[in-house]
């Protein structure tokens, strides 16, 4: 088969009004017209049988791939719905870092989310004063560890004389190849600063400070997972958010207590706050009640969801500070 | 005849003159009567004064002190004058900084190095009219002897440095008389740039306080300039010292150009020529060499550069640093911008007087660091730019511009002015810079910026000697020229790493200064070699 076939354009009988001012020739196609049948033949009826095989094997690639995608969600189902992890936490025998990497699921591609990489280290610059160390976001940076490889630094300020040393420490040890900052995707940069409202910077150029440390666990959780796509979903997540860093950070005991039998309600009903999924409401709630010192007396669906929280692992930096 | 006319012509014009002549010397005669006059009358005064002068041992030009006898008089330093000295009848030296004759009393301020006093002589008991006028009448800038009673006042005196007290005079003596014609005035070598045009006052440019560079070092701008300079030098003593660093002292005649060859100071040494040395760099690798492991020095660097900017000068203080490491040259880093940091933080914490006083003719934000410092690496800076819109390749220098655009932009985001640039492209570094050990294009070579501005410019060195020698002949240097450096590592040498800092520049950008030679206390640049 040297060249692929076409079918004729227009039909083969076709009377065209010769001027008579021009002498005739003979037809130079008519000779080989009558060779041409058998593969006229192939071009209507069957199929050539390399391209048969051909599509055998992309039946044969297309099935394979469905059933990996079968057994991944499968896989994902069992791993990250909210009962398989109570049930962890429950035994809690069994090491909750093992299903924390998969805890957070769904296309977050950096180039997407942060703009295309122009070779500079996408730091992410917090500035927070050493007086309210922003909890949420050292448990974020946790997470973010796990996903990306994240260049973690932490320096104090000229506006600040000292800073106790837990607080220069709060980001974990030092990374093996911090010497090479090419070599991460993300860096994590967090100043101590006397600021009266924490802060984050990160394209100067194109955007402006981020202000107020539940605006930027907004951004970081993105980073990690897409918001919820539901629109309701979202605005709980929100709601509970604002709720963390409104009402339990820095209120009244009145106005705490209020907040903690509403904690109660929601988890009497589900698992985590907002849907069947661990979400930035958790998180954001978990650090403030702790901060506020209200867990000890938290009624008991909230203890029983502190508990389950602390279980995924990711609290440990935070809990190092409450200390 | 024409020679008799021309004659005649002369004498009369000499007629002429002789009348004029005459007319002049009537009226200097006239003049001088009048003048004998008005001295006979001035003396007459000046007698009858004297003679019912109470207070005349309480004043006058003393004899030059010679040494004459040795008094155990104790002089009280007018920083020292606080309301706890109320009512006590003390000595004091000082400089007539102003003087003011009121009717029957004259307010001085006294001065000393910065501080400065009101002081006051009024007709009484005490002083005589003939004493409030000598006071009155003594040149700004003189230094005097005063006894005085130290009182509070009732409000504060918000032209000097102690506000809660003043002096009442009881005794002056002028130790040192200053010519009446000072070159430039303190009070406008001190006022702010701008202030000046506003009102109608004078301001003094730059030339005309060097050229007078004693009076301007008299201004209290100056005064906290020199004197935050020597606290930089001490802090950086101190903080080296306590890391384990030996100071050591480099020869500053050389043989041969320490770097290139371009930019050195040909002097003639006997017979041949010498070199004045550009950096003490060759002679801080010896001695990692020679296992002082840490090393350090404070000298004079000369820089045989024809440019007349802001920031170059010919001479200047060279603050350098070496060191050997163990595995990574960011232990170097580490070091040095830790001692910039403990500088900074002692600057910061012991000398805010003098960065107020600066600030108040010259007035800039204050300076803004990190601890640990910032680092960042040169493709990372150059992706900045170019996100900011400047357009470079991956291997160019910084120009002096971008350096300034990079340093906003850091600030911006990070703000600090205190930040390392790390892994500069191997093309634009000397040859003894040791090559990136991933990329051959870059190198294990970085600088450090102060507001901007480029303040120290290091790199691990090569310690191989075949290394370097590969390195010098790819630059086109000739060995022979260079051999007794290459040498010097034949014999086993620690890998090592260092830098050199400008004291007068990190003192300017510190400051916030715009010229290196308000820092420099009698700069050297292509234009001036005096004073």
């Amino acid at each position: 088969m040297p060249m692929y076939q076409v079918k004729p354009v227009c039909g083969g009988e076709m009377n065209v009004d010769v001027p008579t001012c021009m002498y005739k020739l003979p037809n130079i196609h008519a000779q080989q017209g009558n060779s041409r049948t058998s593969e006229h033949a192939l071009q209507n009826g069957e199929v050539d049988s390399a391209v048969k095989a051909l599509e055998v094997r992309q039946d044969e690639i297309m099935r394979k791939l469905y059933e990996l995608k079968a057994a991944v969600e499968g896989l994902a189902k069992t791993v990250t719905t909210p009962d398989a992890d109570l049930d962890l936490t429950v035994s809690s025998s069994l090491s909750s870092q093992a299903c924390s990497s998969t805890l957070f699921k769904g296309a977050t591609d950096l180039d997407t989310l942060l703009g295309k990489d122009l070779g500079a280290l996408r730091d992410i610059v917090i500035n927070a004063n050493p007086a309210q160390p922003p909890l949420t976001l050292l448990v974020l940076h946790s997470l973010l560890c796990q996903r990306y490889r994240v260049l973690s630094t932490v320096h104090v300020h000229s506006s600040v004389t000292s800073v106790p040393p837990q607080l220069l420490s709060c980001l974990g040890p030092r990374h093996a190849d911090s010497y090479a900052r090419h070599m991460f995707q993300l860096g994590f940069t967090l100043i101590w600063k006397d600021v009266p409202k924490l802060q984050m910077k990160f394209s100067v150029q194109n955007m402006c400070p981020i202000e107020g440390e539940a605006n930027v666990a907004r951004f970081l959780f993105k980073l990690l997972a897409p918001y919820p796509s539901d629109p309701a979903l979202a605005t709980l997540v929100d709601s509970w958010v604002d709720t963390a860093f409104f009402q339990l950070a820095d209120c009244s005991a009145k106005e705490r207590a209020v907040v903690l039998r509403a904690l109660n309600s929601t988890l009497g009903r589900s698992p985590w706050l907002v849907g069947s999924e661990f979400s930035l409401a958790d998180i954001a709630c978990w650090c403030c009640v702790l901060q506020s010192g209200a867990a000890p007396s938290a009624p008991s669906n909230v203890q029983r969801w502190l508990m389950a929280c602390e279980n995924l692992g990711h609290f440990g930096p935070a809990k190092l500070l409450l200390q | 005849m024409i020679k008799e006319e021309v004659h005649g012509a002369t004498e009369e014009e000499q007629q002429a003159q002789s009348k004029k002549a005459m007319k002049k010397q009537q009226k200097e005669a006239e003049k001088a009567a009048k003048k004998a006059e008005k001295q006979a009358k001035l003396a007459a005064e000046q007698q009858s004064t004297d003679e019912d002068d109470f207070a005349k041992d309480r004043y006058g030009v003393s004899v030059m002190v010679q040494s004459q006898q040795k008094l155990d008089r104790t002089l009280v330093r007018v920083q020292d004058l606080a309301p706890e000295k109320a009512d006590q009848l003390i000595w004091l030296r000082a400089r007539v900084h102003t003087s003011r004759a009121k009717g029957k009393q004259c307010f001085l301020v006294l001065r000393q190095q910065q501080f400065n006093v009101q002081a006051l002589v009024a007709v009484g008991d005490r002083a005589s009219k003939q004493m409030v006028k000598f006071a009155a009448n003594i040149t700004k800038e003189s230094i005097v002897d005063v006894e005085a009673l130290v009182r509070k006042v009732e409000q504060k005196i918000e032209s000097c440095s102690q506000q809660d007290v003043e002096l009442h005079i009881e005794r002056i003596f002028v130790i040192s008389q200053a010519e009446p014609r000072l070159p430039l005035q303190l009070e406008d070598a001190v006022r702010p740039d701008g202030e000046g045009d506003e009102e109608g006052r004078a301001t003094v440019n730059q030339d005309t306080k060097l050229d007078n560079r004693v009076i301007d070092l008299r201004t209290t701008t100056s005064q906290a300039i020199f004197r935050l300079q020597s606290g930089v030098c001490q802090l950086f003593r101190d903080t080296l010292t306590n890391k384990g660093f030996v100071e050591i002292q480099t020869p500053k005649i050389i043989s041969a150009a320490s770097e290139g060859g371009a930019n050195v100071f040909t002097v003639s040494y006997f017979k041949t020529s010498a070199y004045l040395a550009q950096s003490p760099q060759l002679y801080k690798q010896m001695c990692i060499c020679a296992d002082f492991d840490k090393v350090f020095c404070v000298g004079p660097v000369f820089r045989a550069e024809d440019s007349n900017t802001h920031r170059h000068l010919t001479e200047f203080v060279g603050l350098d640093i070496e060191m050997a490491f163990n595995y990574h040259y960011h232990e170097v880093i580490d070091s040095i911008t830790d001692t910039m940091v403990q500088i900074f933080k002692g600057l910061r914490d012991n000398f805010q007087t003098e960065i107020q006083t600066v600030n108040k003719q010259f007035p800039s934000e204050p300076f803004k660091f990190l601890e640990p410092t910032l680092r960042l690496e040169y493709t990372e800076a150059v992706a900045m730019l170019r996100e900011a819109g400047v357009e470079m390749g991956d291997e160019d220098d910084l120009s002096t511009p971008n350096e300034k655009l990079l340093g906003r932009l850091v600030k911006e985001k990070y703000d600090t002015d205190f930040y390392v640039l790390d892994k500069y492209p191997l093309a634009v570094r000397p040859f003894y810079t040791m090559p990136d050990p991933n990329n051959p294009k870059y190198s294990n070579s970085y600088d450090m910026f102060m507001r901007g501005e480029e303040i120290l410019s290091g790199a691990q060195r090569i310690h191989d000697a075949q290394l370097l020698t590969d390195r010098a002949v790819h630059h086109q240097i000739d060995l022979e020229k260079i051999k007794s450096y290459i040498d010097s590592f034949r014999y086993g040498a620690p890998p090592h790493g260092g830098g050199g800092i400008g004291l007068e520049r990190v003192c300017m950008l510190y400051l916030g200064l715009h010229n290196v030679r308000q820092t420099s206390m009698f700069p050297r640049d292509p234009k001036r070699l005096t004073p």
